[in-house]
Order: C-alpha cells, then structure tokens, then sequence
C-alpha cells in the first residue's frame, strides 16, 4: 500500500500546486482544504502519509520552473515523422517528438508500443527507416559515436559484464567513455558511494542482487557525466527501497539540469518524475503533454473504488456525467468533485475501498487499455 | 570517422576479452594446447615408425607444423563462434558497449585485434613445445609461427564470425563445425601431403587455413620459395578482408535493428 500512498498523496499536492503554485511553498505541506475534508470523513483509506508529502515536495517547485523552461531550452532531441519496420512489422509509424534541455520525459505505452526502439533510433543501434531524427543536432545515423559520446543508457537488461567484479565492470566502461585512469578511479567511488554500492566492489555481478544490479548500470550510465540520460525501465521488477532511491536520484539528475528521457510502466513513477509524458501505442504517440494536463483531458477528476457487489447499489445514485469502469474485480466511479463521492457514499451508506484523485493511470488505461490481446 | 579512434576503441574490446579471458586461463588454454599435444602424441609418434619420410621428414616432422596451424584454427573458429556468440546473447556484452561511443566496426575490429593476439600466443606456445621436442628442422623458421598463427586465425575468425550471424540458435554451431571446420581441418594437408593435380589440392586453395598450413611447414622444413611464400601470404590477407568485411556486414545486422 506504501506505493499506492504516495500515488494518491503525490497527485493531491501534485494537483493543488498545479492550480495555486502560490499555496505551494517549498518543503512545506500545507493541508489543503480537501485533504483536511478527507480526515474530517473519516474514510480509513484515505490516511495521509505527510512524511510521504513532505519527502516529496520540495522537488515540485523544480517541476515548474522547468515546465516554464522547456518553452526556451535547447532542443536536444527532434523527432519528425520517425517510422522503423522489421520487414513487414511496422514498430513505430511515424513519431513525432521534441525533447527541451532539463526536461523529463516519460514515454509510456503498452509492452510492443515501439518505446525501446525509438530509444534505439536515439543512439543508433537501430536503424530508423524513415523521417527526420536529431540528437544534439547531429542524426544518429551519421554521428552515433559524436552522440553516444553525450549520453548516458540505462538498456532495459542491464547488459553488466556478469564474468567480471563490479569495480573490473566499471573500469573498463571507464575506458570505454575514454576517462583517464585517475579520473576514472575518483568518478567510479563517486558514483557506487552516490548508488549506495561502495561496499560491493569487489564483488562478482553474479553475487549482485538484482536492484544492486540495476544500481550499478545506472552508475555505468552516469560515468561519462551525460547530457542525456535515457533510462529503459529503470525500475522493473525492483521493490520499493531500491525504486525509491532510483527516483531520488533521477529527480537529482534532473535538478542538475540533465535531460532525461524515462520509459516505464509505473505510472506512478512517470507522474513523479516527468514534466511531460509521451503516450505510445502501436508505434504512434497518441497522447502528449504534462501529467496534470493529460489528466484534466482524458479523466478529470477523483475515483472511488467499490466492492463490485455493490454495483446494483450505486448504480441507483449515479450521475450522468461521472464515468464507471471495472478494474481489479471493483466497481470504480470517476466523479468531478471530490464531494460527489463522499455525498455518494452517505447518501448509500456504502464505504470505499479507496478514494483518490484521478492519475496517470487512469488516462494510460483510458488510451491504451483497451486492447490487450492486439499488443500481447 | 578517424581510423585512430576506431583501433583505440577496439584495443579497449580487445582488452575486455583479454580481462576476462585471463580469469580462467587454465581452462581456456587446456583445449588448444592439449588437443595438438595429443594428436602429434598419437598420430605423430605412433605412426612415425610405420610410414616412410615424406619430403625427408619424418611423419612427426610433417605433422608439428600443420599442428600449430589447427592450434590457430581452432582458437579462431571456436572464440568468434560459440565465444563471440555468447557474449553477443546471452552476456549482452555489445548491448552494453554500444551504449558508448564503440560501434559495430570496432567491436568487429577488437575481436580480431583479439583473436590476433590470442592466436599468435597460442601458436608460440605450441612452437616452443615442437622446438623442445626437436620436431622443427629449420628451428629459426618458428619465429614466425606466431605471426602466420595470427595471420591465419583472422579468416577462419571470420568464418566463425559470419557462423555465429547465421546460426538461430547455440547448437547449430555444431553444424558449421561438422560439415566446414572438420573438413578443413582433416583435409588441407595437415596429415597428408596433397598434389597440385588432384581435386583436393584444387578445392583447398579456397580455404585460407591451406595457406596458413602451407606458410607453415614452409617455415618449419626451411623450403622457401619466393613465389609460394608471396602467394599464400597474400591469399591469407585477401582472405581476411574479404571475409573479414562480409563478417563485419552480417554482425552488424545483428547488433543494429
């Protein structure tokens, strides 16, 4: 639930930010006024972690400063109409895309959407068959070496030298990147200190953990100082400590300035990090814009889960204007006003299982959710 | 793109393999050394006594050179086939290195700086031992066991290279061993001296290991000949770079999408 917490507590301070930046000071969590009506309604569900908030907050100010930026930044990546098939297999139709310095972008999309091999088209290691691609302003088709010389990759496997130690794994990418030795000695404890993994050096990859694992390609990643960095599902399959403390680092990347291009499936993750999300589906991007904005487009509002037997009940109360669906074997109701769920719950005496405010989720699955069997 | 920066890129794939290549040095070197060490210990002093000299060798002395050439076959064939290929798929090792500035070319390049080197260790290794047991007429001709050992690794290399494009999986390997590498390596004059006239002294011109052999026991028996030495040396270099470049196109529709 700890995950779920900080979805619902991050998108409310997220939210009222977004509206009165003003009522938003830095390091400070002000209780709204719907949160102080949520206690005062006293669903259980709905407890407020204010350490979650408050660990969080601070960074959001950053977040506007650079949503206000990305209006004036340098365009490290334009991507007009880039289109790759493999044969007969179209992966990406025609993508359009661009990226300001200091921006996180978050590419979301179902499994197959093309994520990866835009990410391949970025860097060279695949070949784009149409449209127009500039990284830095150079096309990676010509310059991938002058490219590849700027970023930094965290690839979806991790792709770590598993006949090699952690400190040998490291030298030798500090070779490759072209760090002199000494300078290459000092920025490898630098970053396994900064990736809690200073005291694995020796060790055989094989031994790693996978987060350890994960850790150490991010330090990998980071040992030529990039300008770009392009993060493959940073966070699959790790638990929530290792999560937490990739995000803290990716959120301090971005604060230096990085740009950094993030694919996931965590919604939650992507609302955290990006300024901007990019939705792929089927190798088009179908949706673009900030969190708060794709949210007030595509499913404004709050959602109320409910046990799916009592569906028949609130069917009875429901307004035309709210949308029902069912997920997770309940019934959800997305309502406008946060009231309109509480009042619900009175007026039929039936309690939640959660209430939240609308996030990331709910639009990714409104737009792309559809259709599992065509992308499995 | 600077011809400086690409071999300084490949050094660098070059010293991965090395570095983890060293981890298991006994291991890795036992079948390169023990197979030759058996096949002159079996065939080479088991049949010396029962056939005549050839060419004034004894049967052993034919032998010792054609056994640092297989020394060199193998390292080759075996290293860009199942090595190269493991590390292409199950280790993710190029996945990573492309992440850098290290492309495609200087991978392939790396691998035979690689192989090169590997190659040309080996076949001193194996040099020495033939020196001490006396089976090299013209013992000053192995000083350049080592380099037509390198020479010769780089084309079957490449064979080995293109092998591990082709194959859909690990055990095809075994395929490409049965019907290309045995056959060259049981048939190109190792055991046997071949005629110019038959059909088997024509086929194995188109197998750069023939040359290599032929460099070899050139040097070994000290029998020079200008005009042989020149021929062989340069089908072993047009060898390497044709296959070498055909090698470099279908890796490099393996690793770029």
């Amino acid at each position: 639930m700890i995950s779920g917490d900080v979805t619902r507590s991050i998108a409310q301070s997220h939210l009222h930010c977004g509206r009165e930046p003003s009522r938003c000071p830095g390091g400070v969590a002000t209780p709204s006024a719907s949160q102080a009506r949520e206690r005062s309604t006293g669903v259980a569900a709905f407890t407020f972690h204010l350490s979650l908030i408050t660990n969080h907050l601070p960074l959001l100010p950053t977040q506007f400063c650079l949503s206000a930026m990305t209006t004036a930044g340098t365009k490290i990546i334009e991507a007009r109409g880039v289109k790759k098939s493999f044969g007969d297999v179209v992966a990406l139709h025609g993508c359009d895309l661009e990226v300001l310095e200091g921006e996180c972008i978050g590419l979301l999309g179902p499994n197959g959407a093309g994520k990866s091999t835009f990410i391949g088209c970025l860097y060279g290691v695949v070949d784009r068959t149409g449209g127009e691609l500039l990284v830095f302003g150079l096309d990676p088709a010509n310059d991938a070496r002058a490219i590849k010389g700027r970023i930094g990759v965290v690839p979806q496997e991790n792709a770590l030298d598993e006949a090699l130690t952690v400190l040998e794994n490291m030298q030798l990418y500090a070779r490759f990147v072209g760090l002199a030795r000494r300078t290459a000695a000092q920025r490898i404890d630098e970053l396994l200190t900064h990736m809690a993994l200073e005291h694995k050096r020796d060790a055989p990859i094989r031994s790693l953990s996978g987060g350890m694992k994960r850790r150490l390609a991010f330090v990998r990643a980071l040992l030529v100082d990039p300008e770009l960095l392009i993060l493959d599902e940073p966070t699959t399959g790790l638990d929530p400590t290792v999560r937490h403390l990739i995000w803290e680092r990716v959120l301090g990347y971005r604060d230096e300035g990085k740009t950094v291009l993030v694919t996931t499936h965590y919604m939650h993750e992507a609302e955290l990090l990006c300024n901007r999300i990019v939705i792929l589906d089927n190798g088009r991007v179908i949706s673009m814009g900030s969190p708060r904005e794709l949210i007030d487009e595509h499913a404004p509002g709050f959602v109320g889960y409910f046990p799916l037997e009592t569906e028949q009940r609130l069917r009875a109360h429901l307004s035309s204007n709210w949308t029902t669906f069912e997920q997770g074997r309940q019934f959800c109701i997305r309502t406008p006003n946060f009231e309109d769920l509480t009042e619900l719950q009175k007026a039929t005496g039936i309690n939640a299982v959660q209430l939240r405010p609308a996030s990331l989720e709910d639009v990714y699955l409104k737009l792309t959710g559809h259709r599992l069997d065509e992308n499995e | 793109m600077p011809l400086s920066t690409t071999f300084r890129l490949a050094w660098h794939v070059a010293v991965r393999n090395w570095v983890v290549y060293r981890k298991d040095f006994i291991a890795n070197i036992s079948p390169t050394l023990a197979d030759p060490a058996l096949i002159l210990a079996s065939l080479g002093m088991g049949l010396s006594p029962f056939i005549g000299r050839i060419g004034g060798h004894s049967y052993a002395q034919f032998l010792a050179p054609g056994l640092v050439a297989t020394t060199a076959l193998f390292t080759a064939f075996f290293e860009c086939s199942y090595g190269f290929y493991i590390r292409m798929t199950f280790e993710s090792v190029f996945k990573a290195m492309l992440t850098t500035s290290i492309g495609v070319v200087d991978i392939v390049v790396g691998e035979f700086i690689w192989l090169g080197i590997r190659a040309g260790l080996m076949a001193t290794g194996v040099a020495l031992v033939l020196l001490v047991i006396g089976l090299v007429p013209n013992p000053l001709g192995a000083f350049f066991f080592p380099v037509i050992g390198a020479l010769l690794a780089l084309p079957c290399g490449a064979i080995g290279l293109l092998s591990s494009a082709w194959v859909r999986n690990i055990n095809q390997f075994q395929s490409v061993y049965s019907f290309l590498i045995a056959p060259i390596f049981y048939l190109s004059g190792v055991f046997f001296p071949l005629s110019n006239n038959s059909w088997l002294g024509v086929a194995v011109q188109f197998s750069p290991f023939y040359h290599g052999v032929r460099l070899l026991q050139m040097s070994s028996w000290g029998e020079w000949n200008g005009t042989e030495l020149v021929f062989h040396l340069v089908a072993l270099i047009a060898f390497t770079l044709a296959l070498g470049w055909l090698a470099l196109g279908q890796i490099r529709k393996k690793l770029i999408l």
